[in-house]
């Protein structure tokens, strides 16, 4: 995945989709101020100077799938490991609620269910039937909305075709009102995440740790920022 | 009470059950038949040396060794079994092998220490056998098993002048 | 010391054994009660979810992790005393061993526990343990967890075996002494010892094994546990010195711990013959020693950390220096060195009370030393916009548990000593051998030779 944070407004689009997308509870003012949110994308904010002179920088940080995840290893019963994919899998049913895996993770995007979730009604009409719903005790965080990627695939698979560049997109991407974010094939040079992530303004967050994540940011062009006069 | 038959002393220490000792072998008694009780080790002394041969220490190294290699194949098969990558670890992990290896092979040592103490010692042993409380409250036991009947007498006298608080005898022989 | 009899000896270390006080049920009564209180509170927790404990993002590990670091290191009080002590061949050690094992065996037994409760699905608690499951899928054995459990079973093993070896021919002590149903089960415990040199023999060499095989048992325990932090990238987690550290803070904490338990028992048991000011002198010696090592670790630590000025580190470092947890950090300091030092540095001052006083702050300073090198850390990671926005809290359900394990301690140690001497009585007699005064033929022979 790449995210360009030149044209990310911070809007948090991406956050609701990722809500209505993947069963994802609220937890109530009470939890939330309690640190129980369960945000799987987040926009962070980071402010800079004193009013008027205010900076702000933010950057959607959701889990970074890598390469070589600290998550993994830890967890006691597989519950966190690598797919052939690539990608950094959480299977719920093997969970047992260590939270190893979520104070070894440096990003901070794995959140765990406190509590069972709940929705008040009529909102539990509104689940997602292609994704589980979890239970207390259990982490979870982003999968690159891995029931579009696998219903993507096998239906490029029915059709006898590759899955075109493009076609699969996680919620978040899908509902970016700005394009901010791309998702695609990385090991596919032509397609256009790899083009991005060639890009000259490509970074990837806290990549010294030799966490080797897969979302890599653009750092916003300095031509494009506003100075003030 | 015991059936087995036998004539016994009661010494108050070591150094008279050391005497008592001299007595019954000068006496001519072999020494399988020759029993001590103690109520401490007394490894200094003469008459404790008995049955002291053992490779509990060996054993425990070679229960270690099992230990080490039921470690290993169970590091082994339990990551092959069902093959998951885990943050780029190759999928049969060095260290962490080691580490479960390391620690079935102390568990090995100890349950094998713990058998060969039971195992040696005849542990546990309910059965009657030939034994004194009074073991327990500071004496030394020192007797014969099964003698015959016409040295009884002379087994008693000398465990008496070897300084026997008091002499006992068991099976036919008791008294009362 | 004066040369106690075998049958003053039994008779005071027996003693305990016979019979109960109300003020001993009164006692115990209220430290059921903690433990019951304490088994609600994880109900309350398993029905209503863990969210009803402090714990939240991004510190996930909080109390329960420090309540099991913190009785998982008492725990080596035993080993110090019984195993290296032995191995020394320090004569001082043998009315303290007991003592110390059963601090061991039972601090490991309730820290053992807290990878239980602190799950946020305990009920399926048992998925740690590599069995053939229908699930097909074994436990993964990369995780320092399951490191864990390999090693705190082992080291449970070991010093269950080495408490228990050498309470058999007490064992047969007692039996020897009791009639009626407590003589038939002592007579089951004892396994039938009668003391015959292949039994002693047999012992002893047993017991030698063990004291050298618990020893790497022990340091490779805690070294497990420190690795369960120094095995995820946190700052100031992520350090090669956590091993030692771990260690050394492990063996500290257990000599207070036991110095505590022996001062405790002394007044209460009216051991006040057995357990000497210089058994006293002698552990705060060693806990002097141990107070000095811990400065010298976290010193350590802290030097490389500030030295190296690596942004995130240095944002958990002065977390606890200056910042939200400085109180704990400074208290801490207070407790493990600032008291303990002039306590037991200065041979005046220490006397058993003083020794306690140490002893209990150590305790204290301990424990918080587990708390702050979990905590802070996780409080500020990486991401500062992840940093923990609103403080770990602990909860009543944290704090009651918390409690019901100091209390289920105690109460633990309050069952043991009223069935088994709390001093070793054969081992005891064993380094006095006091009966050669009554010796008559010795005292003749003693006399002959005077005369001579």
């Amino acid at each position: 995945m790449v995210i360009d944070l030149d044209r990310c407004t911070g809007c948090e689009a991406c956050v609701v989709a990722c809500h209505a997308e993947n069963n994802i509870s609220t937890v109530g003012e009470d939890q939330a101020g309690r640190g129980r949110a369960k945000h799987w994308i987040r926009v962070e904010r980071y402010y800079e100077g004193e009013f008027p002179d205010v900076k702000v920088k933010f950057m959607p940080v959701l889990c970074q799938q890598c390469g070589d995840a600290p998550c993994e290893p830890v967890c006691p019963t597989f519950a966190s490991y690598h797919t052939e994919e690539g990608l950094n899998g959480q299977v719920y049913n093997r969970c047992i609620g260590t939270r190893y895996c979520a104070n070894a993770c440096p990003y901070n995007v794995r959140f765990f269910n406190f509590y069972n979730p709940q929705w008040d009604k009529p909102l539990q009409l509104q689940l997602n039937p292609d994704v589980s719903v979890r239970s207390v005790g259990i982490m979870e965080k982003c999968t690159f909305c891995v029931q579009r990627i696998k219903a993507g695939e096998i239906q490029a698979e029915a059709e006898k075709r590759e899955v075109r560049d493009g076609e699969i997109q996680p919620a978040c991407v899908q509902s970016c009102p700005t394009r901010a974010m791309v998702f695609g094939d990385l090991n596919d040079p032509n397609s256009e995440v790899s083009r991005m992530a060639r890009s000259n303004r490509a970074t990837k967050l806290l990549g010294e740790l030799g966490t080797q994540p897969k979302v890599t940011y653009l750092q916003r062009d300095s031509a494009n920022v506003r100075e003030d006069a | 009470m015991p059936q087995i038959t036998s004539v016994y002393g009661l010494f108050p220490g070591p150094h008279s059950a050391e005497r008592g000792m001299n007595a019954l072998r000068d006496a001519g008694v072999p020494g399988d038949k020759i029993v001590v009780l103690a109520p401490e080790p007394f490894e200094e002394y003469e008459f404790a040396q008995g049955d002291r041969k053992t490779a509990m220490g060996w054993i425990a190294v070679g229960g270690g060794i099992i230990g080490a290699i039921g470690g290993f194949v169970l590091a082994w098969y339990t990551q092959t079994a069902y093959p998951l990558v885990t943050g780029g670890m190759p999928i049969v992990a060095s260290w962490p092998t080691g580490i479960v290896t390391y620690e079935l092979t102390m568990m090995g040592a100890i349950i094998a220490t713990l058998i060969t103490l039971l195992v040696g010692s005849r542990l546990p042993n309910w059965k009657p056998k030939l034994y004194d409380p009074e073991v327990s409250h500071g004496k030394v036991l020192i007797g014969v098993v099964e003698p015959s009947d016409d040295s009884r007498a002379n087994l008693e006298d000398r465990l008496r002048r070897a300084g026997a608080e008091k002499v006992k005898a068991t099976g036919r022989f008791a008294t009362s | 010391m004066s040369a106690k009899t075998p049958e003053q000896i039994n008779e005071d270390l027996l003693r305990p054994l016979s019979g109960v006080s109300p003020r001993y049920f009164i006692v115990l009564g209220c430290f059921v009660a903690v433990i019951i209180a304490a088994m609600f509170a994880f109900g309350w927790q398993i029905n209503n979810g863990i969210g009803v404990a402090g714990i939240r993002r991004p510190v996930f590990w909080g109390f329960y992790i420090t309540n099991f670091v913190f009785w998982i290191g008492l725990s080596h009080a035993g080993t110090l005393i019984s195993a290296i002590l032995r191995i020394a061949n320090a004569t001082w050690r043998r009315p303290v061993t007991r003592c110390a094992e059963v601090i061991t065996v039972f601090a490991l037994s309730i820290g053992a526990t807290f990878p239980i409760i602190h799950l946020g699905r305990p009920w399926i608690f048992f998925w740690l343990v590599p069995y053939p499951s229908e699930r097909g899928i074994w436990p993964n054995i990369r995780s320092p967890l399951l490191w864990d459990f390999f090693a705190i079973n082992t080291y449970l093993l070991g010093s269950v075996t080495f408490l228990l070896l050498p309470m058999i021919p007490d064992f047969a002590l007692i039996r020897d002494r009791t009639t009626g149903l407590k003589h038939k089960i002592y007579n089951v415990l004892s396994l039938g010892w009668t003391g015959s040199p292949r039994q002693w023999h047999r012992l002893e060499k047993a017991m030698q094994i063990m004291a050298i095989a618990i020893i790497p048992v022990a340091v490779s325990v805690h070294s497990i546990v420190s690795w369960d932090f120094a095995m995820a990238p946190v700052p100031m987690w992520h350090s090669t010195i956590f091993a030692p550290y771990f260690v050394a803070g492990a063996i500290f904490s257990g000599i207070a711990a036991l110095i505590i338990a022996m001062a405790l028992l002394r007044k209460f048991l009216h051991l006040e013959e057995y357990l000497l000011p210089i058994h006293f002198q002698n552990l705060g010696k060693l806990l002097l020693v141990m107070s000095l090592l811990w400065v010298y670790f976290v010193f350590s630590e802290r030097l490389t950390g500030w030295y190296g000025n690596e942004s995130s580190e240095m944002s958990v470092f002065w977390l606890t220096q200056t910042g939200r947890f400085s109180g704990l950090f400074w208290t801490m300091v207070v407790c493990n060195f600032i008291i303990p030092f002039p306590l037991l540095a200065i041979k005046k001052f220490r006397t058993i009370t003083g020794c306690v006083i140490a002893s209990i702050g150590v305790v204290i300073g301990m424990w918080l030393e587990r708390f702050l090198i979990i905590v802070p850390s996780l409080s500020h990671k990486y991401l500062p916009y992840a940093y923990a926005a609103s403080p770990y809290r602990p909860t009543w359900v944290e704090i009651t548990i918390t409690a019901g394990t100091f209390a289920g301690m105690v109460t633990l140690y309050m069952l043991f000593s009223k069935v088994v001497p709390i001093i070793s009585v054969w081992e005891l007699k064993w380094g006095q051998h006091p009966e050669e005064a009554r010796d008559p033929l010795l005292a003749r022979a003693d006399e002959e030779e005077a005369t001579a």
